[in-house]
């Protein structure tokens, strides 16, 4: 188990070290003048010289990637371009706003479609089934946006009993909550689907092994077949689905933290990246990616500790 | 370890009395007025609030609320932009077409025990401008005499008839306080190091900026004991907001200008706050296949105008006839030509113009995608077969720039719009000589628009400057270079409990928001 650790941490920082390149280089091949872009098309020449010192525009792209990689080394992941903020409290003031959103989103769909996949698992190919596999499809197919839209005009304009925009009152849990729950629903509903339909396929091929054959035939209450035998081996591919996904939500719930105005790092990767805000953007992906491979190297740990098998193959 | 055991039947029962709650209106009141609370929305976060190095917008709005300054935009009693002297001062006056006077009134503090506002600071803050990125509105400013505690005089290197309102009314003139900005190095980001307004400034970071009551403020009393401006980026994402009562105003698209008609939702209001942008469709005089004057006249006459506003921006839009918007001295009613596709194609016909293909060039934006795609029927209604090509912001600026290359030499039609300040001037400045190849990508130039332009800066008449700005867009307009489109305006819904005071540029006045 020590050497599989050793190898997936190993391999986690030469993937945080690639897409911190692959980034950097993809933000300098954007097309367009980056100073015309994040100034304006009348910027001063002052203005344009001293984003250019800052940026270091005028250095070769390859000194810019070794003064920033430098830099993140030592935790400094620099400073904003116009408001010169520190960046990294740019990132971590708004970090637990996406944080609580990927965990609220992820929760109420492991909640719910977890459960829907034991429950069309033990009935498969009944009208049950058939009913549980529409909804988990259905779910997977709107678009989240739409869902965000679909949700703030009838639980926000028309009911009126769910609030619409921001992240509620500082210090009021309450209020906080509520403004949470339209964001959370809009960016979990797919995840309802996509896990539904994982555990319901693992759960069939477990069903179908000889040990729970065995533990059928030796009389054990159904419950404890499906829930603690079945459920426990059928869970790891979905851990592992659920890693990757808490990752993919920290930036990809931009369009909720857009549309219901919570502040988030994805909405400040989004506002950046068209503002040519370079340092934010590079610091903000920094740290979203390291959380991304801490989370999936722990779904990666917990699999391996569950499933010795795993360890082997890498 | 105290444990809640809740049974099955009181989790449905807990469930019942929540939804039964929701049914009978009983539901918790998010965001709306409480308390005389007002919410409004902000479009951006703050970038810099610094007047010598703000992006502007948001920043321009936040100053305004918590800084002093010595003028602001009025309407005249004939119904004209033009100016008047803030609460802070007891009298701005233009002595001659070099000197402007101020008085402050006295007992205006300082935030932060850095005392009383003085002519000192006014002093101070202009001459700082001269060195920032927003030195251009103070070219024209020699420097600030101060002739007493609370008087002063500005003086002009030149005369420049508009100073009071491109400079004095707008956002750079903010007044700072020369004790507070040199305790801080003479250079700010998003932290006022002193404030003299009715409101002070707390900021939350992609959330929301709220005005709360300065305790030291001796003018009038603010009108709300809150102002929360909630940072919505996304104009459908406000408007929601709006119509589920979380904010009280915010600008809204023409779109949704279109959708609303003249029905907007209950008890609101639309306000139309201005329209200080002009869009127009440009012709590169010097492309082979548009320089000869006639195919560009053709091509003048070949689009319907009023269908590209119909079309595109549902009629919500002003016509425009020139470049000058509505309510500036100079502004055009008319145009010399219009829309004639007989006359168009006698016109190519008579160049022996035929199969003529040419591209136009848009942002990437719905409604002038949708405007180019209008005049590329027009224009094939003639027989010129046009392409439509949206470009992203960044390529986008850098079209016609000789600087950025020799793409402006392939450069044929394209879909421009600028903003401007409330005075002719500054939308005259683009096509000017020596822009040529910078702004001026029609590429032409004209020693009659030359002499004029420095004119209209020295006149004070407003007579004369009206005739100077007309006979300057005339110019324009007969180089056939210029198709002109309309003024989009910056438009506002509000709910009718509250007065709004929006600038013609867009930008909120909070200080001067009311309860209705």
């Amino acid at each position: 188990m020590w050497i599989y650790t050793l190898k997936r941490v190993g391999l986690s920082i030469v993937i945080v070290f690639s897409a911190l390149f692959v980034l950097f280089a993809l933000l300098r091949f954007l097309p367009g003048d980056p100073i015309t872009i994040a100034l304006g098309p009348r910027a001063t020449p002052e203005a344009i010289a001293r984003y250019s010192e800052k940026m270091h525009l005028d250095d070769s792209t390859l000194v810019q990637f070794l003064v920033y990689a430098r830099n993140a080394l030592t935790g400094d992941l620099g400073t904003a371009v116009f408001s010169e903020r520190s960046v990294a409290t740019m990132v971590f003031e708004v970090l637990p706003f996406t944080l609580l959103l990927s965990v609220a989103g992820l929760g109420w769909a492991m909640l719910f479609g977890i459960p829907l996949g034991c429950f069309a698992a033990v009935r498969p190919n009944t009208l049950l089934d058939r009913i549980t596999g529409i909804i988990s499809i259905g779910t997977i197919a709107v678009p989240s946006f739409v869902v965000s839209i679909w949700a703030l005009l009838f639980f926000s304009i028309e009911l009126g009993v769910l609030p619409a925009i921001g992240a509620g009152e500082p210090g009021d849990s309450l209020d906080q909550a509520l403004h949470l729950i339209l964001p959370a629903f809009a960016v979990g509903l797919g995840w309802v689907g996509y896990l539904a339909r994982m555990v319901r396929a693992s759960m069939l091929e477990v069903m179908g092994e000889n040990y729970i054959r065995a533990a059928q035939a030796f009389g054990l209450p159904r419950q404890t077949i499906i829930y603690r035998y079945a459920l426990r081996v059928a869970i790891l591919p979905t851990i592992t689905l659920i890693g990757i996904g808490f990752g993919g939500l920290l930036s990809g719930a931009v369009f909720a933290e857009i549309i219901f105005g919570r502040p988030g790092v994805g909405r400040l990767i989004f506002d950046s990246i068209t503002g040519r805000n370079f340092p934010v953007v590079q610091g903000a992906v920094l740290v979203i990616t390291a959380i991304y491979i801490i989370v999936t190297l722990i779904a990666d740990l917990v699999v391996a500790k569950l499933d010795p098998r795993v360890r082997e193959s890498l | 370890m105290p444990t809640i055991k809740l049974t099955r039947r009181q989790v449905l029962a807990s469930s019942l009395a929540a939804g039964a709650a929701g049914a009978f209106g009983v539901v918790p009141s998010f965001g709306k007025a409480q308390d005389n609370v007002l919410y409004v929305r902000f479009d951006s976060d703050l970038a810099v609030i610094d007047p010598g190095y703000m992006v502007g917008g948001v920043d321009i709005e936040t100053q305004k609320a918590v800084m002093p300054s010595l003028v602001e935009y009025a309407t005249l009693p004939d119904g004209a932009l033009g100016w008047q002297a803030t609460v802070y001062c007891n009298s701005v006056t233009q002595r001659d077409d070099l000197h402007i006077d101020f008085e402050l009134k006295p007992g205006f503090m300082w935030t932060n025990g850095y005392g009383e506002l003085t002519a000192d600071d006014v002093k101070y803050s202009f001459e700082r401008m001269k060195t920032t990125d927003w030195s251009g509105n103070f070219d024209p400013m020699e420097r600030v005499d101060v002739s007493g505690p609370y008087t002063g005089t500005i003086v002009l290197n030149t005369p420049f008839a508009p100073f009071p309102m491109v400079t004095l009314a707008a956002g750079p003139a903010t007044v700072l306080s020369r004790k507070a900005m040199d305790a801080v190095g003479g250079q700010f980001t998003t932290e006022f190091p002193a404030t003299c307004g009715p409101y002070v400034l707390q900021w939350a970071p992609q959330q929301r900026i709220t005005f709360l009551p300065n305790p030291e403020w001796t003018g009038p009393a603010p009108a709300f004991s809150e102002i929360r401006a909630l940072i919505i980026e996304e104009d459908r994402a406000a408007e929601l907001a709006f119509e589920a009562g979380e904010v009280a105003c915010t600008e809204i698209t023409p779109a949704t200008v279109a959708r609303y008609g003249d029905t907007p939702p209950d008890g609101s209001s639309i306000k139309v706050a201005g329209a200080l942008q002009y869009m127009w469709m440009g012709m590169n005089t010097e492309h082979p296949k548009l320089s000869d004057i006639r195919v560009r006249q053709a091509i003048q006459h070949a689009v319907d105008v009023d269908s590209v506003i119909q079309g595109a921006y549902s009629g919500t839009t002003e016509k425009s006839n020139g470049i000058v918007c509505p309510g500036l001295v100079g502004h055009r009613t008319a145009t010399k030509y219009s829309y004639d596709p007989e006359k168009a194609a006698a016109l190519l016909e008579e160049a022996g113009v035929s199969g003529l293909e040419l591209d136009i060039k848009t942002l990437n934006v719905q409604e002038r995608i949708l405007a180019a795609q209008i005049i590329q029927a027009n224009l094939g209604a003639i027989g010129i077969n046009a392409t439509v090509t949206p470009v992203d912001s960044g390529p986008f600026w850098e079209m016609g720039s000789e600087a950025a290359g020799e793409q402006w030499k392939d450069l044929e039609l394209w879909i421009m719009r600028f903003g401007t300040a409330p005075d002719p001037y500054e939308c005259t400045q683009w096509f000017r000589r020596d822009q040529v190849g910078v702004w001026n990508w029609e590429r032409w130039s004209d020693d009659e628009f030359e002499a004029l332009y420095l004119e209209g800066l020295s006149e004070t008449n407003s007579d004369r400057r009206n005739e100077i700005y007309l006979r300057m867009q005339e110019i324009m307009e007969d180089t056939g270079a210029y198709l002109w489109i309309n003024h989009e305006p910056e438009t506002f819904i509000y709910r009718n409990d509250v007065a709004i005071d929006v600038y013609p540029s867009g930008e909120m006045d909070l200080r001067d928001f009311r309860p209705a």
